[in-house]
């Protein structure tokens, strides 16, 4: 299985360090997901803009690495309030592995997104980065 | 009547509270998790002499008991949730969300299985909420 690390110092950042233990414990109870990790290179960030604290993931095929704040360039970006963030971890899947229309969360995170307060940056330019990060956060 | 916070009667009102709480009964009828168990830090200075915890046996959008435990490793639960006894104060009267919390770090998983936790995101502010309906007495 891929290795979950978390960067030297980003203890000091509570996210980063609920972040990290998410994606291992989602490898535990779902160890397909590990394959997620072995296709996705790049950088990811999170960016928890009523809180102000952030954090990057770098993928590079074998290891992902949780750093506290945004760390060099993300190729993708996701910003949004806390309340939001959650809500994408907890996406109701529907067929075929895509998000299901009638779920509460899910109108939830399209409401933020189309009122503004979800950005997310790169998604297309990255599709595999922004699929590893959905499948390694995701608690449904 | 005020009751003190934390303390075995305002442990068995907030099991009533949670009883009576619509909202909980909805969002927790899935839990089958285990106990949850609320501690706060010892903290002489804030009348708090020893570790204290309340350990809620909810199950299925209900709160059949709860035990009210004194003494630093005494909470025995499925999930340990643990906080200074300020911040505790803070959530139990809505003015800091439960999850934002967890992510600033400033409440604590000690024990509990972190996507499970976020899954049940608003059957936990919904147990908060039932916090919120019990007339309390907060030490100075």
């Amino acid at each position: 299985m891929s290795a979950v690390e978390l960067a030297p110092g980003a203890e000091k950042n509570a996210f980063a360090s609920m972040m990290a233990t998410l994606i291992r414990q989602n490898l535990d109870d779902h160890p397909s997901r590990d394959k997620a990790i072995k296709a996705a290179k790049g950088r990811a960030s999170i960016e928890v803009t009523d809180l102000g604290i952030d954090v990057t993931f770098v993928f590079d095929r074998e290891r992902v690495v949780v750093y506290d704040g945004v760390r060099g360039i993300p190729d993708v970006r996701l910003r949004a309030p806390a309340e939001v963030v959650m809500a994408t971890s907890n996406m109701e899947p529907g067929p075929f592995g895509l998000p299901d229309p009638r779920g509460e969360t899910n109108r939830k995170v399209w409401e933020a997104l189309r009122e503004g307060r979800l950005e997310i940056v790169g998604a297309l330019r990255s599709p595999l980065l922004f699929a590893a990060l959905g499948r390694l956060l995701a608690v449904r | 009547m005020t009751l003190p916070f934390p303390s075995e009667a305002w442990a068995k009102a907030f099991a009533d509270a949670i009883n009576q709480n619509e909202a909980y009964r909805t969002h927790g009828k899935p839990w089958t998790f285990g106990d949850v168990a609320m501690i706060v830090y010892k903290e002489p200075a804030a009348g708090i002499p020893e570790e204290a915890g309340m350990v809620l046996d909810v199950h299925e959008g209900q709160c059949r008991g709860v035990q009210y435990v004194v003494g630093e490793g005494e909470a025995h639960a499925a999930f340990e949730i643990i906080a200074p006894y300020a911040v505790w104060k803070e959530v139990i009267e809505g003015r800091l969300d439960p999850i934002a919390a967890m992510m600033q770090g400033k409440l604590d998983l000690r024990k509990g299985h972190l996507p499970t936790m976020i899954r049940f995101v608003e059957s936990s502010r919904a147990l908060v909420k039932s916090a919120a309906a019990v007339p309390t007495q907060f030490p100075s």
